[in-house]
């Protein structure tokens, strides 16, 4: 799925969602910045991550709170710069979610592509 | 005793006031627009911008050609080179 061998590679994994927004942006800002070092980039979501991503919840959550930018800042800055973002269909159904409740340009995987994913790309980061 | 040559500027991006990844993000989309050999100035005053550009010069191949500080203002000097 990586789109070209000969670019460095990050895949970002978040694991926390919608009920921890302390941790809803930093995947996103650390992804602008390697998309604007021209890496190729993903951010896979699993667990409670995929909440992140629903329509009706990025722009009524933010790192911090009421103040500063919503979360649909920090995912647009990330998905301009060509920053893919995949769910897999299990985390969409542990959190009740189907992939029309998301925004816009989310990719369904599973496990076999991100552990391809994973072992071709040459770093993968956590959350 | 003249000044020490500095390259003509051809954009100024002004970051002043922004954080962390914007001074990178927006080098990264108006260093695009230039053409190789042109001469972009960033404008920052995020602590941690020197580094970052050096990192993101040293990673697209662009040439950093000198960060000074003036106050609380980093200007940065970046040629662009493919």
């Amino acid at each position: 799925m990586w789109a070209d061998d000969s670019e460095t590679k990050i895949l970002y994994v978040q694991t926390h969602g919608a009920d921890d927004p302390g941790r809803s942006a930093t995947p996103f800002y650390l992804a602008a910045s390697a998309a604007a070092m021209e890496f190729e980039v993903m951010i896979y979501f699993t667990m409670y991550g995929p909440t992140l991503l629903r329509k009706d919840v990025v722009d009524k959550i933010g790192p911090k709170g009421d103040q500063g930018q919503p979360l649909r800042y920090f995912i647009e800055q990330a998905t301009t710069l060509g920053v893919r973002l995949l769910v897999c269909q299990p985390s969409l159904a542990l959190n009740d979610l189907s992939l029309e409740d998301l925004i816009e340009g989310v990719e369904v995987i599973g496990g076999a592509a991100f552990n391809d994913l994973a072992a071709s790309a040459d770093a993968v980061i956590s959350f | 005793m003249p000044e020490p040559s500095t390259p003509a500027v051809d954009q100024v991006v002004d970051c002043t006031g922004l954080a962390c990844p914007l001074p990178v993000v927006k080098t990264a989309q108006a260093i695009k627009k230039l053409v190789p050999g042109q001469v972009l100035e960033l404008l920052a005053t995020d602590p941690g911008v020197e580094p970052d550009m050096r990192a993101w010069s040293s990673r697209t191949g662009n040439d950093l050609l000198g960060i000074t500080k003036q106050g609380d203002v980093f200007h940065i000097l970046i040629r662009r080179v493919n």
